[in-house]
């Protein structure tokens, strides 16, 4: 469960978060709508605790981020919108890498790459440098990627995300928020709308 | 650099190979050329005295300090202390010391340059990627990942120069000859340590550095300039400084200086013994010259401790403070102690020189003791005696022994305790900036 609690922060004379407060519990897929500066980057990073907020709490599982972020970080999976990897490293040693910093263990092999070929690589992609593999979405990708949103859902994962795709939002999300200019503007539930009443909605708010 | 550092280090062998066979030779053809010399005159014997050679320390392979620029032949003579020539050069730095390529000299310099070259973008280049946020969002504590990457370049590290280290202790274990192999052990156990030290001080401040900025370029900009400022500029600066602070005689004014002293101190003798005005007085009756030669020589003796010894302790002065500023410039402490190390400095030198002067003494003493003993009764054969070799035979054949690992670690131990003051300020600076919020 993500929670915010009357969340600021303040990055010199620009108030990035005004007060904002959600919640996502468990097996839900909140999706943050906004425009580019609304904050939804900033949130997310205080409950990486790459931020530290200037007032009120972020909490993961119930353990306040900013005294515990190493043990709330395990609890978390963060996806950057861009993954990034090592160009000197085959595709099969980024996730070595990886796995283990995860871990805190190196994982054998054989279930690596049976995690690789899960995920649908083309077979030498283990063995090949990453340089020039892009991590950008294309439609099929974003699909499976929504699959795997839901499918992750109904284990029970709490998930939050960021997106401009009001249509995503609307097919994977269970809960959208709309934020504008450091405050959470509006929340829903996406079974209570249609895309274009969102749509609409949306656009009404940036507007404003 | 690994190729240059094993054609330092093999240069440096070889050259002590030939140098080191060609002191003992020199030495040891003196030393027989002093007691068969037939029968002379004691007074002519010693004005043309004998060589001694400073014994080439066995580490000078890797650092030869300021052995180069000082000499290491002393002409033990009559009536005056001689010394090795003696510019402040162990000040020497920059370009002066490009001709001169030690593996010493190569670590010192080049050392930090690799570790920036290997280290820069520890931080800042994954933070430029996006790794870094990757990496810190998977849980791991910015410290643990500090001494991983810590590890990873020291063994970057030890994996490109470790080849080199064990082929300049084969090169100066293979050299030693008759020297203690316990002390040369010690003794590249402290240049070992000294220079871990300096290297591993390197490479938390360069991961440091890394962490606090934003972009791979930043961080080696950065470090370069560090670089060219503490480790190519500050010597040099700390060292003028040091001139400063405790000024030094140029070579013609305390030589001069020198003069009128003994001057001084042997017209008192000669009025007191003789009662004449100048020294070598032709109304001193020839009977006497032998007195008067050990008159002589014994009053230069006080004057030679005392103004070689006031010069030798600003040399010393100039050092140690220097030592002292190397908090700024770490690379100032590891060059004095690495030299002290080796056995190659200035202390090391002027051990040698005062056994030396003590060798001359010697024979002084032995000749002016033969000359009263044979005093001229006739009053005018005072330089038709001659003497043997019974005489030549008193004088002890001049063997030195280089002081122990011990003697550089109290002179020098400042240095090694403020490389490793660097060393734990540069752990502390790097666990500082990992800690601090990292700007995304």
């Amino acid at each position: 469960m993500l929670e915010a609690v009357e969340v600021s922060k303040t990055f010199g004379a620009t108030q990035a978060l005004k007060g904002v407060s959600l919640c996502v519990k468990s097996g839900e897929i909140y999706c943050l709508l906004g425009a580019n500066g609304a904050g939804k980057t900033t949130l997310i990073n205080l409950f990486l605790d790459f931020h530290r907020p200037t007032s009120g709490a972020v909490r993961v599982n119930g353990r306040v981020v900013a005294s515990a972020p190493i043990e709330t970080k395990r609890d978390i999976a963060y996806i950057p919108e861009q993954v990034m990897l090592y160009g000197m490293l085959s595709g099969l040693e980024n996730l070595d890498y990886f796995a283990a910093l995860a871990t805190g263990g190196r994982q054998p092999n054989k279930h690596l790459n049976a995690l690789l070929i899960e995920a649908g690589l083309p077979a030498d992609a283990a063995r090949r440098r990453v340089s020039g593999y892009s991590s950008g979405l294309d439609p099929s990708a974003a699909n499976e990627f929504s699959a795997l949103l839901t499918r992750s859902r109904e284990r029970g994962v709490a998930i939050l995300t960021t997106t401009h795709d009001l249509f995503h939002a609307k097919q994977t999300g269970t809960r959208v928020g709309i934020m504008k200019r450091g405050s959470l503007v509006q929340e829903l539930d996406s079974a209570d709308v249609t895309h274009s009443d969102l749509e609409t909605l949306y656009l009404q708010h940036m507007r404003d | 650099m690994v190729v240059l550092m094993i054609a330092a280090i093999l240069t440096g062998w070889q050259q002590q190979r030939t140098v080191q066979a060609e002191r003992n030779a020199g030495q040891a053809l003196d030393y027989d050329a002093w007691l068969k010399q037939g029968w002379r005159h004691p007074h002519n014997a010693a004005d043309q005295g004998m060589h001694v050679f400073k014994p080439d320390p066995p580490l000078s392979v890797i650092d030869p300090g300021i052995d180069p620029f000082v000499g290491s032949t002393i002409w033990l003579r009559s009536h005056r202390q001689s010394e090795t020539k003696f510019r402040p050069a162990q000040d020497a730095t920059g370009l002066k010391r490009f001709g001169n390529l030690s593996p010493a000299w190569l670590l010192q310099v080049l050392g930090p340059l690799l570790v920036i070259i290997l280290g820069f973008s520890a931080f800042s280049g994954e933070r430029e990627q996006g790794t870094l946020r990757q990496l810190l969002s998977l849980g791991v504590s910015t410290r643990r990942l500090l001494w991983g990457k810590a590890l990873a370049l020291t063994g970057a590290l030890g994996l490109l120069l470790l080849p080199a280290a064990l082929l300049a202790s084969m090169a100066v274990l293979s050299n030693l000859g008759s020297q203690n192999v316990l002390d040369v052990a010690a003794r590249l156990a402290l240049l070992g340590s000294a220079y871990g030290l300096y290297l591993g001080g390197a490479v938390f401040f360069v991961l440091g550095v890394s962490a606090l900025c934003r972009t791979a370029r930043a961080s080696l900009f950065l470090l370069l300039a560090l670089w060219i400022a503490c480790v190519l500029i500050a010597p040099r600066a700390i060292a003028d400084f040091a001139n400063r602070a405790y000024p030094a005689p140029s070579r013609l004014a305390f030589e001069s200086g020198l003069t009128k002293d003994l001057g001084t101190a042997a017209t008192k003798v000669w009025k007191a013994n003789f009662g004449v005005s100048t020294q070598w007085d032709a109304s001193v009756p020839l009977n006497k010259w032998g007195k008067a030669l050990q008159v002589d020589d014994r009053a230069g003796y006080g004057v030679l401790d005392r103004d070689f010894g006031s010069l030798w302790d600003t040399f010393e002065r100039q050092q140690h403070l220097q030592e002292l500023v190397g908090i700024i410039a770490p690379v100032v402490s590891l060059r004095s102690f690495s030299m002290a190390a080796a056995g190659t400095d200035f202390s090391h030198h002027r051990d040698f020189s005062e056994s030396a002067e003590k060798q001359r003494r010697r024979i002084q003493e032995v000749v002016s003791d033969d000359l009263v003993k044979h005093a001229d009764p006739l009053g005018n054969q005072h330089f038709s005696y001659k003497a043997g070799p019974a005489v030549w035979a008193k004088v002890p054949r001049f063997n030195y022994r280089a002081p122990y690992a011990a003697f550089a670690l109290r002179r020098h131990g400042i240095s090694l305790a403020m490389l490793a003051i660097v060393f734990a300020i540069s752990i502390l600076f790097a666990r500082f900036a990992v800690t601090r919020r990292p700007n995304f």
